[in-house]
């Protein structure tokens, strides 16, 4: 059994996962005790999974090709227990931030719009036509991202943020030591991925493909994904759904630049919505849901596709 | 103003068409030295640019201006019918720009105009070239002063919001070309490398004879702006200018005209026969949403019996596309237009693999480039006639009549109040079709 093994399909393919996983993980939750928490928004019908990723460290294995990182030399970043999205974050919940459909909430001052942390209406639409209900949100900048996870917290009374790409990539990986978290052969992305091969050249609704071994779905491709680097870096991490195999690696970061937001004729350009960003969504982490609100289940990922 | 520009021309100007060459790279850093220090707007070799309309989209277009060569083009005057405007507008340009960028801004505060008639003083206070970005209802009035005046002009689309507006346009156009003026248009698409790749294949024959062409540009509605309680109703209609027949043309010709421009491309810019039209407004509500239709759907009638169809709409939480598809004997095409893709199929198959571009820094290269090099661009044509369509689509849809080119063309009817002033201003009822009158 080896990282490299094309992955298979269902139960086959979890064993050979966890078996990694158990590998280089100090302490691993098994899937038989996998712990998630079902988040509600308040004052709406939606809600979402949050998985509690299994305590451990990313031990990033050196790339020849990279300069030195004086920075990040060790190369090593232990992983909390943290909670993250098992999907990315979808228009169901992004419309409810982004239209104001919770105009009670105290960080939003009608008077001042300088003071608004709340997106603009788009220029363009933001949905791109490729589906709403149940699709990524997209075109979502960093600040749109980041905006959505202080609403997240206010709302719910958890903290919410971006993951760090230290966690981001651990939680692709989910205990994977190949290219991506199903190994090192990419037809095993097929299962798990929507790319470039057969995307049809747009989103798709999230948890449609197979989970990683930690329950997440959607880490390589769909949308690309906002996560926050070392010194403040800005990046997106997973590939989307235009993007071919080697885009969609654990390991693979595109940062944050103007020309995401090039095709905004207007200036001041938005800070909330990228123009050339239909690839571009998010998913949330939570450092803490209190035991008390928790109930553990047993609950191996399971296939979302109707 | 003319003579100071041919100097430039016979100076500067073969530096800059050399540079434009391709070793351009190569020679930047040399010349780059030369224009580190502050541009001057007395240097003969500077050109000195006037704003007329400050908003979002006008501030960008100086932006892209002010960044169209490396330090030889300075902002010297910006006007807008609001005074704040054109403070937000310089603030804003100066935090876009950073340093050294900021530099090329050179708008003492008694060239901050604003009023109905800024158009005018930003053009006779000694620029070279106006950029004419305001709600499109003025633009035929600025255009006619500016080529009268003798600069050249970047000019937003869409041009006119109704067909006297678009016959003043044509006569300025030709003024400009008599003049040997540059006019470019900000029909962004048409500076569009992708589009261009795709639109040049379509027109060298690669899908044979064009038997159709369906373009969408369906999505949600646009920012209305709350009524305080200090405006006047022109200045309320001014902020919501995006939802009043007059000022916008309606989101048909303000917004969805780019699917229409690009049709129009695809067709070769000669006009159809005739167009019949739906719409309605369904979904707008609230009195910022003024009186336009929120969805239209049009059928052209081209010669041969080739047809273009097309639908927009401007509702929320409905199906979003803006793609055009074009059909021909050979083959059909697609232009995605929110994910970037350009795709033949059939005998000539093809997809744009390369890289983009920003069109809208294009637009103020080649405009720039043009004025220097002595052969003056006029885009004037073809952005009169992609307006056009759009206006003769309202028209049938407004009054349930099929309407011919010439028609359209010779329509009297003029949208709007009959002068321009701080007041009271009447917005004409949301039309019906089968009782509107075809004027």
């Amino acid at each position: 059994m080896t990282a490299s093994a094309v992955c298979p399909t269902a139960s086959a393919r979890m064993r050979v996962l966890l078996g990694i996983l158990i590998m280089s993980l100090p302490s691993v939750a098994a899937a038989s005790d996998r712990r998630t928490f079902q988040e509600t928004i308040a004052g709406s019908t939606v809600s979402f999974e949050l998985v509690q990723l299994p305590e451990g460290k990313l031990v990033t294995p050196p790339d020849p090709s990279d300069p030195p990182d004086p920075v990040d030399a060790a190369r090593e970043h232990p992983i909390g227990p943290i909670w993250m999205s098992a999907t990315e974050v979808t228009w169901d919940a992004y419309d409810l931030f982004v239209f104001g459909l919770d105009q009670k909430s105290a960080i939003f001052s009608k008077d001042d719009p300088e003071a608004l942390s709340r997106p603009t209406k788009p220029y363009i639409s933001a949905d791109r036509g490729f589906g709403h209900a149940g699709y990524p949100a997209i075109s979502v900048s960093h600040r749109g991202a980041e905006a959505f996870c202080e609403w997240l917290s206010e709302k719910t009374g958890h903290t919410y943020r971006l993951p760090t790409a230290a966690e981001w990539e651990y939680a692709c990986r989910a205990g994977s030591n190949g290219s991506w978290s199903c190994g090192d052969d990419e037809d095993g992305l097929d299962e798990i991925a929507w790319y470039k091969k057969n995307s049809k050249r747009k989103t798709h609704a999230v948890g449609s493909k197979q989970p990683n071994a930690f329950g997440l779905y959607d880490m390589h491709g769909n949308a690309a994904e906002w996560a926050d680097g070392p010194n403040g870096e800005k990046s997106l991490h997973g590939g989307s759904y235009r993007d071919p195999p080697s885009d969609l690696r654990c390991v693979e970061k595109q940062l944050d630049s103007p020309a995401l937001n090039a095709g905004d004729p207007q200036i001041p350009k938005s800070i909330w919505w990228l123009v050339d960003g239909p690839h571009i969504g998010f998913r949330v982490v939570c450092e803490q849901i209190p035991e008390s609100e928790r109930s553990t289940t047993e609950q191996p990922p399971s296939h979302k596709d109707p | 103003m003319q003579d100071k520009t041919r100097r430039s021309t016979s100076t500067a100007l073969s530096r800059r068409g050399f540079l434009k060459g391709s070793a351009a790279t190569l020679f930047v850093p040399i010349v780059a030295g030369k224009l580190s220090a502050q541009p001057r707007a007395d240097d003969p070799d500077v050109l000195k640019v006037g704003l007329v309309g400050c908003g979002g989209r006008g501030t960008g277009a100086a932006a892209q201006a002010l960044s169209a060569e490396n330090g030889t083009v300075v902002l010297t005057a910006v006007g807008d019918a609001f005074e704040k405007q054109t403070e937000h507008c310089l603030q804003n340009l100066a935090k876009h720009l950073g340093e050294p960028g900021a530099g090329r801004i050179q708008v003492d505060p008694e060239h901050r105009f604003f009023g109905f008639d800024a158009f005018q003083k930003v053009i006779d206070s000694g620029v070279d070239v106006v950029l004419l970005a305001t709600p499109p209802y003025f633009r035929p009035e600025h255009l006619k002063a500016a080529v009268a005046a003798g600069k050249h002009v970047f000019c937003e689309k869409p041009v006119a919001v109704d067909a006297p507006g678009a016959r003043s346009v044509l006569e300025a156009v030709e003024v400009a070309r008599a003049k040997k003026l540059s006019l470019v248009s900000g029909f962004c698409w048409r500076y569009n490398v992708r589009h261009r790749a795709f639109y040049s294949r379509v027109l060298g024959g690669a899908l044979g004879k064009i038997r159709a062409v369906y373009s969408t540009y369906n999505t949600g509605p646009l920012r209305t702006v709350e009524r305080q309680p200090q405006w006047s109703e022109m200045e309320f209609q001014l902020r919501n200018w995006q939802h009043m027949d007059w000022l916008s043309g309606d989101h048909i010709t303000e917004q969805a005209i780019h699917s229409l421009d690009k049709q129009a491309w695809v067709m070769g810019d000669v006009p159809p026969l005739r167009a019949t039209a739906v719409g309605g407004r369904q979904a707008r509500f609230g009195e910022g949403t003024g009186n336009i239709f929120d969805h239209f759907g049009v059928t052209f009638d081209y010669a041969d019996g080739v047809r273009a169809f097309h639908m927009c709409r401007q509702i929320a939480n409905c199906t979003n596309d803006n793609n055009d598809w074009i059909y021909g004997e050979k083959g059909n095409g697609t232009v995605l237009g929110w994910s970037n893709v350009h795709e033949i199929t059939g005998e000539n198959a093809w997809e744009y693999e390369g890289e983009g571009n920003d069109m809208y820094q294009q637009e103020h290269d080649e405009l720039f480039a043009s004025i220097r090099s002595g052969r003056p661009r006029n885009d004037g044509r073809f952005m009169t006639t992609s307006t056009m369509l759009a206006i003769m689509a309202r028209m049938a849809a407004y009054t349930g009549q099929t309407i011919s080119w010439e028609q359209a063309l010779d329509s009297t009817e003029r949208l709007g109040p009959k002068s321009l002033e701080w007041g009271p201003v009447e917005l004409a009822p949301v039309p019906i079709p089968g009782q509107k009158e075809f004027l």
